[in-house]
């Protein structure tokens, strides 16, 4: 593999739930490399651990086990943040500002200079079709023009590296389209590219490389170009239903073994989802 | 490809993250405070002009800087405590900790925003009552006039002081607990540390010699405000409080100020935002 961009070891992490103090596993041993330049889809169910795989790596979250690097640095080391662009799933911003102001803001965190955080902000608005709101206050901003938004934050930094948790999250199809090619372009760039989300077209259009989650776990990682080209899935949402109800058939064996050995203490560690385990 | 990673980013995001939150504030409404005050000041000039003989400036001038210092106080107590709970709640602290931002930048950028915010508060409360005091004494200039604002410059000075400590509680208090309780801790601490003398006196009247032992520690431990309270009386009657005393205090409140900071900064730095 060519140089290794992001990459995980055995990456875990266990929640503490804050009634009964139990301990519930919310990611189990993620292991991946994403190489430079590479677009890799992390999909899976609501809950599955897509998120919390992205905080863990960003430094948002501390992993239990394991470790995570980017750029060949920890997660959460500040050189490695630099070179970093993030947006979270359904972001929300400060409704007191304006988008240009964001952007400004956003800018000086990464410690860019006034005239660069001036020409990015103006070269980014126009680039997500948001300079008609530009010197709106965000409160009026839709779901929809937040997103693009949020997207143009995170590419005020020129990054080296990507990551976008569920960017086509509220758009229109035109906002859909929009977003695809911004991701174009920046794949033309060699930005190294980390998404989840839960359409599954737009990962085939964009993707080079998929990881299927499922209930904390990563359960296959596939070549998109590979899925269809073999003739035993029809598309990667074949593909993808194929692997989780697999996934979901196996789970529920074990756990039947499980209660058949330990029929008590033991069965009842199950691998929670992120929803089901937050605190 | 890669973002500038220079020395100037050490700076620009506490920068950015100040300014960030004294728009937030002063966009908040907060003008109403200003207009609240304005109103009590201008009310207690018509009314007192018209009871008093001879002391309705010296009770103007009381009441307004009372008036300016509580609510200085909630201003500094609400925002404070809100400020690190909001950018929680609102997922905004996302944005911010996925760049290259360290806990103590981001804390040290809310609290000087906030003290920022604060201080335009207090100057601009300040302004009003040193023209409503000089307009009923009909000394518009000479020595007289100068005293006066001297005076009012004197006492606020201590006044913002006061309200630095209290704004580095609630941000404090921010970091780890809600709005809700760090108003109350907030509140409760600045009104112990105004009556912290009083703890002392209850040790020596329980006439226990251990009690009054825990009563005098937490008398040590609470913030003594009680004697920037003693100083400002000083001065409004005319009485300077000397060099040594006006150093004492200052540094006695920035060190508390640090502190409250550093332990804010260790917080946040351990936080994770699931």
């Amino acid at each position: 593999m060519a140089d290794v961009v992001i990459q995980t070891t055995n990456l875990s992490k266990e929640l503490t739930s804050s009634l009964l103090r139990r301990k519930v596993r919310i990611l189990s041993g993620l292991n991946l490399s994403v190489a430079k330049g590479e677009t890799f889809g992390l999909i899976g169910p609501n809950g599955a651990g897509k998120t919390t795989s992205i905080k863990l790596m960003l430094g948002l979250m501390r992993a239990t086990e394991g470790k995570a690097e980017i750029l060949g640095m920890p997660a959460g080391d500040k050189r490695a943040l630099a070179q970093v662009g993030y947006l979270p799933e359904n972001p929300y911003f400060y409704s007191h500002l304006t988008g240009r102001e964001f952007l400004d803001f956003a800018g000086q965190l990464f410690g860019l200079g006034s005239r660069e955080r001036k020409d990015r902000s103006k070269e980014l608005i126009e680039t997500v079709s948001l300079a008609e709101a530009a010197d709106m206050q965000m409160r009026k901003y839709s779901k929809g023009m937040l997103q693009r938004l949020g997207i143009a934050q995170s590419l005020i930094n020129r990054p080296a590296v990507i990551f976008w948790d569920e960017p086509m999250s509220g758009l229109d199809p035109i906002g859909r389209r929009d977003i695809r090619q911004i991701l174009f372009g920046l794949k033309e760039k060699g930005t190294t590219i980390f998404f989840n989300s839960h359409l599954l077209p737009d990962v085939n259009e964009v993707c080079d490389r998929v990881g299927v989650i499922n209930k904390g776990r990563l359960i296959v990682q596939e070549e998109v170009k590979n899925i269809s080209a073999g003739g035993s899935y029809k598309d990667l949402e074949d593909f993808f239903l194929e692997v989780i109800n697999k996934s979901e058939s196996e789970s529920n064996a074990r756990t039947d073994q499980m209660a058949a050995i330990t029929p008590e203490k033991e069965a009842a560690k199950p691998v929670k989802s992120e929803e089901e385990a937050k605190p | 490809m890669t973002a500038p990673h220079n020395d100037l980013s050490v700076i620009a995001p506490v920068a950015a993250i100040a300014l960030n939150a004294f728009r937030e504030t002063v966009r908040d409404r907060i003008i109403y405070a200003l207009i609240f005050f304005a109103a009590i000041v201008t009310v207690l000039g018509i009314v007192l002009g018209s009871l008093s003989v001879g002391q309705d400036i010296r009770i103007l001038k009381d009441i307004g800087l009372a008036a300016i210092s509580f609510i200085g106080g909630i201003i500094a107590v609400f925002a404070g405590t809100n400020l690190v709970y909001k950018e929680l709640e609102r997922r905004t602290i996302y944005i911010i900790f996925s760049k290259p931002v360290s806990g103590w930048q981001f804390v040290l950028g809310k609290y000087i925003g906030l003290c920022l915010c604060v201080f335009v508060m207090v100057v601009a409360m300040g302004a009003f009552l040193a023209i409503i005091v000089t307009a009923l004494s009909g000394s518009f200039a000479g020595a007289s006039f100068f005293d006066q604002i001297k005076e009012i410059t004197q006492e606020l000075s201590l006044i913002y002081l006061e309200l630095l400590f209290v704004t580095a509680l609630a941000t404090f208090f921010s970091t780890f607990s809600t709005p809700v309780l760090s108003v109350l801790f907030t509140l409760a601490i600045w009104l112990a540390g105004h009556l912290g003398e009083s703890l002392l006196e209850l040790g020596k009247l329980t006439q226990n010699p251990f009690v009054a032992q825990i009563l005098s520690i937490i008398f040590y431990c609470l913030p003594d405000f009680a004697g920037l309270t003693r100083i400002r009386g000083h001065l409004l009657y005319g009485t300077h409080p000397g060099t040594e005393v006006l150093t004492y205090l200052v540094t006695y409140v920035l060190a508390y100020v640090l502190m409250l900071l550093v332990l804010a900064a260790i917080v946040t730095e351990r936080k994770e935002f699931a």
